[in-house]
Formats: C-alpha cells, structure tokens, sequence
C-alpha cells in the first residue's frame, strides 16, 4: 500500500497523527468570548458541572437544581462551564541569529506542531514572524487551516535585525484575542524581555516562551584570541584566551536561562530551553509533555 | 649582588617597546560570527574576568614573550657574580717556568708548572669581556707571551706552548717585565703565580699590588747540584760530584753513576741524608779530551728529573803556553819558577799559533791570539777616551783583595810612576759600560782593570811595572801566579766545571763561520761566529746534550747541566720582602674565579621558550 504523501515539510504525518492526541496545556484561561472547546472559568453552557449560586430572579429557572430544592427548599442555580475559543498566537524568532545551527528550522517546525494543537482544538491561531520583515497569518480555526499555517511557516523568510522584544511590541498593536503567546527565539537579542513579556500578559496571552540554542552556544568550541562578530548588529569583540572564559560562559547563559524563567513565571508562563540540534518530536511528545506544556 | 661586564647591552631592553607593540598590533585575530555577542559581554564585564590575576592570565603569553626578551638581555649583559673584593681590568700574570716548577707532586702525577697552567686556564674561561690579560713567563729572563688581550683563543694557545726551562728562576726579571709593561698600559696589579722558589727578598721597588700564589708543595727530590773536575798529577783528573736533596725529602740512597765518552767508568752509592750535602770524589785517568756525564738514580720517588744528570768536558793535558817578551825579565824570572808552563819565546821549541797566556807591553805582543792577555804599561784602545798617563809619583788607594788575580797581593807599599789619570765626568760606571772591572784604584784614576769577552780574559796594568816598586815586593811573583792559574782556568787546563744551563760557555771556532745548534727538546738554532771565531750568547734552556756544526767533519758537543741548589732543593718562599720594606705573602687557596651567570639566564629563557611554546599550543579549556 502506497504510502501518503507528506502534508508538510515540517511535521511528518505521523507526528501530526500524533498531535490530534494533544492539545495545548494553558494555566490561566485567557479565552475569547466566542464559544469554542475551551473551557472558561465564568460558567457557561457545556453540559460539564462546575458549580451551584443562589438563585437570582431572571435566571433561567431550567437550570434551577429542583432536587435541592425539594430538600431545603432554597433554589440554587447549577452552573456549568462555559466552553470558549482560546487564541494561540505563535511567534517565530526569524532575526539573523536564528540563521545558525538550524535553530530557526527548529522554530518552525515547533510553531507548526503547536499551532497544529491549537487548529485541532478549535482554537483560534495566528503566527506571525519577529525579527525581520513582517509576516503575519492572520487567526485562523479549524483544522482546515491546518494548510495555511503550514504554507505561512513553510514560506517565512529568515533574515532580519529587529530585536525581538521590538518585534513582539509591533505583534500586539495588531492582536485581539486573548490565549497564548508561543514566543520561538534564543532570546540573544539583548534588549529588555521583561517589558515585551509584560505586554504580551497585559494583552491576555499567557507566555510560553522556547528558547532555541544551537549546540555552538550551548558548548563553544572556541580557544585563544578570537574576534567575535554579532550577526545582527556586526558589532565586535576581541576576546582573549576564550578557552579560559567558558566556564563563565556557561555561567552566564544558564543564569540568562533562569532569567527568561522567572520572567515566565511571574507572568504565569512557561519557559523551556532546547537545543536545535534536538528532534521536534522529542520535544513536543517528551520534554513538553513531561513539563505540561501539552496534554 | 650580581655585576654586569657587557653593561652597554642593556639599551637591548628597547626591544621591549616593540615587542609590546607588535604583540597587540599583530593580534590578528581570528573573526568567528556568532548569534549574539549578549554572553560574551556579560563574561567580559565579570569582575573575576578583569580581576589582576585574571588579566596576567589572559595576557600570559605577551608576558612570556617579555620575560623570555628580558632574560636574554640580561644574559646578553653578562652578569657575574664577583668573587674577588677587587678585579682588575688589566691583570699581568706572572708565570714561573724555572726548572723547579718540572717538580711533580706524586709519582706520575702533574708538575706545578701544570697546576699553574689549570689555574690560568682556569681564568682564561672565565675570562669577562672587560677584563684583559697579559701572560709572562720567566725563568732566569721574563718574555712577554702576550699583551694585553681578552682573546681567549690567543691566551690558551701562549699557555699550552709554555714549557718549563732547566734553569734557575729569577723574579727581579718578571717584575722588570711587567714594570716595562706598566709605560705603556697602566695596571695595578700583577699576579705571580710560583712555587715561590727565589730568594725571600728583592731590591725590586713595586709599583704595583702583587698577587703572589704560592702553589702546591712538589715530592721529594734529590739532584747533582755540581760537577767539576781538577787535574791531579799522573795525567789524572778528580771528579767531584756534590749531591742534594730537597728540604722535605727523607733520607735515602742514591746511586751515581760516571760515564766517560758514553762508558760507564765509576758508580758509587751514597746515603743522602736529610739536608745533607754529600760530595761524591772519582778519580779519571784522561790526558785527551771526554766528555763526563754523572747520572742519578734513586730506588724512592724523585720529584725532579732534571737535576739528576750533568755533562762535563776535560780538555787535552799539556802545559800552558805562555808568551813572555825578553823585555820583561821580571815577568820571566816569576813564570820559570812555576810547574806545568811553556815559557815562549824559547830557542829549542817553536812557539805555538796560539798561546794560553800572553804578557803584552806593546801593540805588537798584543796582537798574538790568546785567551788571556796581561798588558803592562799600555792603555787598551777603547781606554784610551777614557784615561791618560802622566809620568808621576803615585800609590794605589785601594784594590779588590778578593779578586783572585790580587789575592795575597798586597800594592799599599807599591809606588807607581806612572799616574794614570781619568778623564774629566769620567765615573766608574763609563769603565763598566765597556765591561771594564776596577781591581785597583789610584787618586785619579784605575790601576788596574780586567775585562772578560766570551772566553777572552784582559788583564790591563795601566802603569808599567818596571817603573814601579811592585817586581821588588813580594806579591809580584803572587800576582803573576795568579794570572797563570786565571790562564790556566780560562783554557780548562787545570779544572773544569760542567757548564749551566741558561747560556752556553763561550766557544772558538774559526772567524765568520755558520754553526748549527741542536739540543734537548727540539731546540735548534743557526748562528755565526764573529770575525774573532767567537760563539756567544746560546741560549740552553734545557738540560742536556747540544750538538754544535760548522761545517766541519766532527761536530762539537757541549753538556748544559741544571746545576742550581735552589732549584733542586725546591725551597719555596711564604713572603716576598722588597726594598721599600714590602713585604707580600704568599697565598695557597685557589683563587675563585667570578662566576658568570649568563648561561644560567640562557637556560632560563630557553625554559621560558618551552613554557610559551606549550602554552601557545596547548588544549583548549585545560586551564
């Protein structure tokens, strides 16, 4: 039997078999208003139970919870929740430092698997490019957009200097809807996180931040005196017996690490660092899982 | 605290300035683009980074290339460590070669002459560049090996080609030399480096600090320190040979054997004693020329070989021809009375082509060849600037009662006529210059002088004696006694003494003739006898035989014998006394030479070389 044609470059059909299991795990219920099959918080009109209030005049005597009633002779309103469309924006980091070491390769791929979770949930998802040039897909549902999504992230076009957090400002000025925001960067640029990640909690989209390191920055193989040069901002510095300086290297970037953490945290984030040498699939069906990010 | 000889090379350390600026110019480092320079500034911006500690880490290899230029500066700079309170720049050494610095110190062990060669081998490797030295050897005379130089190769070279000389030494001459050094380049120190075997005092008045280095006390030795021979009667001679020994050496028997023309005549054995001089008497019977050679052999260690053999020639026997004018009877009457002479002119015997003794009172009888000549009443020809004689009553002053020609004579009675008189200025130093010797002195002038030149002896009376009391008194006949046994000595007629070494007894050979001499160690020179066939001056630095050839069928032998009491005694000296109430000591230890320290700093920097090399190549992160 002749085996199917790949929907996509970025994803095998397998993996994307295996998507339709999951879908995205978010802490708070940053939902649109539109029904959907997320649940809300505020009570709604699913058939799950969520909670009894006293019964108001004008309420709706069919949700009246007579068997109480009959007990007490007080009436209470069952309250059920309210399944509401949630908007999963997927942000892809596609500045010049994400040229190296397949990291940008790995962003996309990741945005496709987790925009995927969100079409397959009904959710509503958008994906759009930092970084350079604007490139935005505009809120899509269904898994019928499963094909635009893929196109839009087949077809970003790397390259570009704009800081992310310039690139996350310039986002949310088009944004409506609250969700997600899956932020897809290795977060190098140097500017302040801490304000972009704040606008994007102050818009109603909860953080989830990946952070994407090519096996270069995770492990420099660098020694003696070198010249490195920012890709981005061609800015240079002349570093002396960098053998030397690895140990804090490393310091630096596991603090920077923790930096972007904490930074997801207080906003009720989730930060996740991977390598870009790592398989999608081993991050989205293990680390992501066993951290909760997908369920 | 450590000096520098090559100070001038410091202006090396220049070089620093380049270096540095070389160092970050040529830092060409290799670009590598990376995604995002956030890290790398945050690491540089760490206080650990820029920490002093951190900041040498970083720069090590700038700081090896530093350390690395500066050691070899510094060893460009020859650094020393002084050993000496005091060093001269310039450094005469005196180096004894006498025959007693041949002495060994154990059997089959190294001279002192080799001791002292170690030691100025010693200093010639470790010679610093502002340092010079100047190699002077003596003996009985001093030669300049070098001058001044701080060529190593040229001061080793002099040094190995010294060699010992069988002949006594004499410090007056070293210290001449280096006093005539000191006209032309200014020096205050000398060293002298002896086994200090020379008289404790000299007259010599330093002009400069010596240095005197006493070396190592030598073995025992036992040696011939003299070798004659007087005729005896019966056509006989008697051979004496002194013996001696040094001043540590123990009692021992010694052996002395005789030969005559290479036979062995005579060997006898004798106890020498400890500072015991004991004289060995053989008896040869030779009316005809031979050649002796006494020859010493002990069954102990003996230190010094050169003493141990002496050569001795015995003339032909026969009487003394002695010419005598008939015009001077007195002079004849004296001769007829004494043993083993011809008197010439005589009417039964032809007189002889040359005579032994020839009694002159005119330019006529002057001119008959001898070896010894008598003059009365005539003024030599290189006199006659210097005297004059006048017809006048005179006595003699005063006359050397030790000469051998005036012993038992006595002139106080003597009344001469003839007065000669000296020139004007004319000091007893213009009769010297001429190699004139005063033997009687009257108020205004010599009476009496003697010359030797080579083996020619002149007697001059400058008054005539018959117009003088002396032939009425009785040192007359005395007096012409001793004139006959002076004759007798100079021909070899009645001894014979071994000659020394040094310089070869005067020969006589025929006038303008060219003589090649050979001797011991090599030794071979070509000389021309004088219009008189005279042979003069040949030096004979070592002992042994020297064959002298003129051409002629039979070459001539001349024995040179070492001869020197002191010598073989090998007594040394602690202190020298000079005549400004000088006195020098002696000192033993061996000099400490500065030790340079270059090499060490050269070590250093190739260590420092190796260190920069594997820190430049090693591995990545090591650290």
């Amino acid at each position: 039997m002749a085996e199917a044609p790949q929907i996509t470059t970025l994803l095998s059909n397998r993996d994307l078999d295996r998507l339709a299991r999951l879908r995205l795990n978010a802490a708070r219920r940053f939902t649109n208003r539109s029904r959907g099959e997320h649940l809300a918080a505020k009570g709604g009109t699913s058939t799950e139970f969520c909670d009894f209030r006293d019964y108001s005049p004008g309420d709706d005597v069919r949700f009246v919870d007579w068997n109480i009633f009959a007990r007490i002779e007080r009436a209470y309103v069952k309250q059920f929740h309210q399944e509401e469309e949630m908007h999963v924006a997927v942000l892809v980091d596609a500045s010049n430092s994400m040229l190296f070491e397949g990291k940008f390769d790995l962003a996309c791929r990741l945005a496709a698997a987790l925009g995927v979770l969100g079409l397959r949930a009904q959710e509503k998802v958008s994906a759009g490019a930092l970084g350079g040039a604007a490139q935005r897909l505009r809120p899509c549902t269904g898994r019928m957009s499963m094909g635009k999504l893929f196109v839009f992230l087949e077809s970003l076009a790397p390259g570009g200097e704009t800081p992310i957090e310039q690139g996350i400002e310039g986002f949310l000025r088009q944004h409506r809807g609250r969700g997600v925001a899956v932020v897809l960067s290795d977060f190098l640029s140097g500017g302040d996180l801490r304000r972009a990640f704040s606008q994007l909690h102050s818009a109603g989209l909860e953080v989830f931040a990946v952070q994407i390191l090519g096996p270069g920055e995770l492990a420099p193989d660098v020694t003696g005196d070198l010249r490195f040069v920012d890709c981005e901002t061609h800015g240079h510095l002349d570093i002396s017996s960098a053998g030397d300086l690895l140990g804090l290297y490393h310091e630096y970037r596991l603090a920077h690490e923790a930096e972007l953490s904490a930074l997801c945290q207080q906003r009720s984030g989730k930060f996740l660092s991977v390598s870009a040498a790592e398989p999608v699939e081993e991050i989205v069906f293990g680390t992501m899982r066993r951290k909760g990010w997908v369920v | 605290m450590p000096s520098f000889s090559a100070l001038s090379a410091a202006w090396l350390f220049l070089l620093l300035i380049p270096l540095v600026v070389f160092y970050f110019l040529k830092l060409k480092r290799s670009r590598h683009t990376i995604p995002s320079l956030v890290l790398w500034r945050q690491v540089l911006a760490d206080q650990r980074v820029n920490a002093p500690f951190q900041k040498f880490k970083r720069n090590l290899l700038l700081l090896l290339q530093i350390l690395l230029l500066t050691l070899l500066v510094l060893a460009a700079m020859q650094p020393f460590l002084r050993r000496e309170a005091s060093r001269a720049e310039r450094l005469p050494v005196l180096i004894d070669i006498s025959a007693s610095m041949a002495a060994l110190d154990t059997p089959g062990g190294s001279s002192r002459l080799d001791a002292a060669k170690k030691r100025v081998r010693e200093m010639i490797d470790t010679l610093p560049p502002d340092q010079d030295l100047a190699l002077i050897a003596f003996a009985k005379s001093a030669r300049r090996l070098t001058g001044f130089t701080n060529n190593q190769r040229e001061l080793r070279l002099a040094l190995d080609a010294l060699a010992v000389e069988d002949v006594a030494g004499d410090l007056d001459e070293a210290l001449r030399m280096a006093q005539a050094l000191t006209r032309t380049v200014a020096f205050d120190k000398v060293l002298l480096l002896s086994d200090g075997n020379f008289p404790a005092k000299t007259n010599f008045e330093l002009p400069f600090k010596i240095d005197f280095q006493r070396l190592a006390d030598a073995g025992q030795n036992y040696g011939i320190t003299a070798f004659n021979a007087r005729r005896a009667p019966g056509g006989k001679w008697d051979v004496f040979v002194q013996l001696a020994a040094s001043a540590e050496a123990e009692t021992a028997s010694v052996s002395v054997e005789l030969e005559m023309d290479g036979r062995v005549i005579g060997s006898e054995s004798v106890t020498v004693p400890k500072g015991g001089t004991p004289r060995l008497v053989f008896s040869v019977a030779s009316d005809q020329p031979a050649q002796l050679r006494a020859h010493l052999t002990t069954t102990g260690f003996d230190s010094l070989a050169a003493d141990n053999t002496a050569s001795l020639t015995l003339s032909a026997a026969r009487p003394l021809a002695v010419f005598c004018p008939p015009a001077l009877p007195a002079y004849r009457h004296a001769l007829e009375s004494l043993d083993g002479l011809t008197v010439f002119p005589r009417d039964d015997l032809a007189s002889p082509a040359a005579f032994d003794l020839v009694f002159a009172a005119t330019v006529d009888d002057l001119a008959r060849p001898a070896r010894t000549r008598c003059t009365i009443g005539l003024v030599p020809e290189d006199l006659k600037t210097l005297i004059s004689v006048k017809s006048e009553n005179t006595s003699a002053l005063d006359w050397r009662r030790e000469s051998p020609l005036l012993q038992h004579v006595q002139l106080g009675d003597v009344v001469f006529m003839d007065l000669p008189v000296a020139a004007a200025d004319v000091k007893e130093e213009a009769f010297a210059n001429l190699g004139y010797e005063i033997l009687a002195q009257g108020p205004r002038g010599p009476l009496i002088v003697e010359r030797t030149d080579g083996d020619a002896l002149l007697i001059a009376l400058l008054f005539h004696t018959d117009r003088s009391t002396l032939p009425y008194r009785v040192g007359f006949p005395i007096f012409v006694s001793n004139v006959v046994q002076a004759a007798l000595k100079q021909s070899g007629l009645a001894e014979a003494a071994a000659a020394r070494t040094g310089v070869l007894p005067p020969l006589t050979l025929a006038p303008g003739r060219a003589v090649h001499i050979t001797g011991p160690g090599g030794f071979a020179r070509d000389e021309r006898t004088d219009d008189r066939g005279q042979l003069t001056g040949i030096p004979a630095p070592r002992a042994g035989d020297y064959t002298l050839t003129d051409g002629t069928a039979t070459p001539r032998h001349i024995g040179a014998s070492l001869l020197s009491p002191a010598e073989t005694s090998l007594a040394t000296v602690t202190q020298i006394e000079f005549a400004d109430q000088l006195t020098v000591a002696a000192t033993t230890a061996v000099p400490k030479a500065d030790r340079s320290l270059w090499w060490l700093l050269a070590c250093a920097g190739f260590v420092v070389l190796l260190v920069e090399w594997w820190w430049f190549q090693r591995r990545p992160g090591v650290a």
